[in-house]
């Protein structure tokens, strides 16, 4: 199953992006990093999705799970 | 003269391997991947017994593309030294391609530099050619590398800020690997032939 991501990305133009990953398309634009990584993080754990914060530079500042559960409930049936 | 093997997508990619340009080293090395082309470093072959100026002789004879950054030339702090292996080795490549003549004067270079107009300080010879600034910032390398390529060989290609978000992407899968499986501190201690090893796999799986 390909896990679900969600992306804090730098734009070109300097702000910042919430991005779900493997798209190019933003899911919304803010001024600041700050706002994203807020609005970022809601998204990642309605959607119980791995949360990216990356820096200016691309890489990886802080990662958050909101997917794994250690003990996921055993279908019985 | 025989041709070398994969010349027409071979990139030798003459730039710094220490920390602070490490950013920049992994962006252009995505970059150069991501549009089908092999980068060449002299990092692969450093278990050879060839002397380093025969490899870097070797790297430039076997690729059509040269990719030079200059910006570590100036020395950052009084006592540093001017750091001359990067126009050293720009200067074999130019040369291959102006005098060696066959296939070699197909040769392309592109030359970066971190301020637009220093290096004219340094190395006032390069007057008139076409050298891109990167300030630093793993984007705009991104955005020269990929123009360059476009301009020079494809006619057309993904944009520059695709290149970057799937850029992004392969850094969320490079910590995956090697922090979170392979228990490194950090992806700054993995060494570029195992980032490129991961960048490979990364890859492997888009396709």
């Amino acid at each position: 199953m390909v896990k679900k991501t969600q992306h804090i990305v730098r734009t070109k133009s300097g702000e910042w992006a919430v991005k779900k990953g493997g798209s190019s398309k933003a899911t919304k634009v803010h001024k600041t990093q700050k706002e994203a990584i807020a609005h970022g993080r809601e998204i990642a754990k309605s959607q119980r999705a791995e949360f990216y914060v990356h820096g200016r530079d691309g890489k990886i500042r802080e990662k958050d799970s909101y997917g794994n559960d250690p003990c996921p409930p055993k279908d019985k049936k | 003269m025989d041709i070398p093997d994969n010349f027409e997508k071979n990139v030798f990619v003459n730039c710094p391997f220490d920390d602070d340009y490490r950013q920049l080293l992994i962006a252009i090395i995505f970059t150069v991947k991501y549009f089908g082309y092999n980068p060449r470093l002299s990092l692969e072959r450093a278990d050879s017994g060839e002397s380093r100026i025969d490899k870097i002789l070797n790297l430039i004879i076997e690729s059509k593309f040269g990719i030079h950054d200059l910006s570590r030339i100036i020395a950052s702090e009084a006592d540093e030294h001017y750091r001359m292996n990067m126009p050293f080795e720009l200067g074999i490549d130019y040369g291959c391609q102006k005098l060696r003549g066959e296939i070699w004067s197909s040769k392309k270079l592109l030359i970066l530099e971190k301020e637009r107009y220093r290096f004219q300080k340094a190395l006032s010879d390069l007057s008139g050619s076409d050298i891109k600034n990167h300030e630093d910032d793993p984007l705009k390398v991104i955005f020269a590398v990929r123009d360059w390529f476009v301009t020079e060989e494809l006619n057309r290609g993904d944009s520059g800020g695709k290149v970057w978000d799937n850029y992004n992407d392969f850094q969320a899968y490079l910590y995956d690997e090697v922090v979170e499986k392979d228990g490194h501190e950090s992806s700054d201690v993995v060494p570029i032939p195992e980032v490129i090893h991961h960048m490979d796999s990364w890859f492997g799986k888009k396709i």
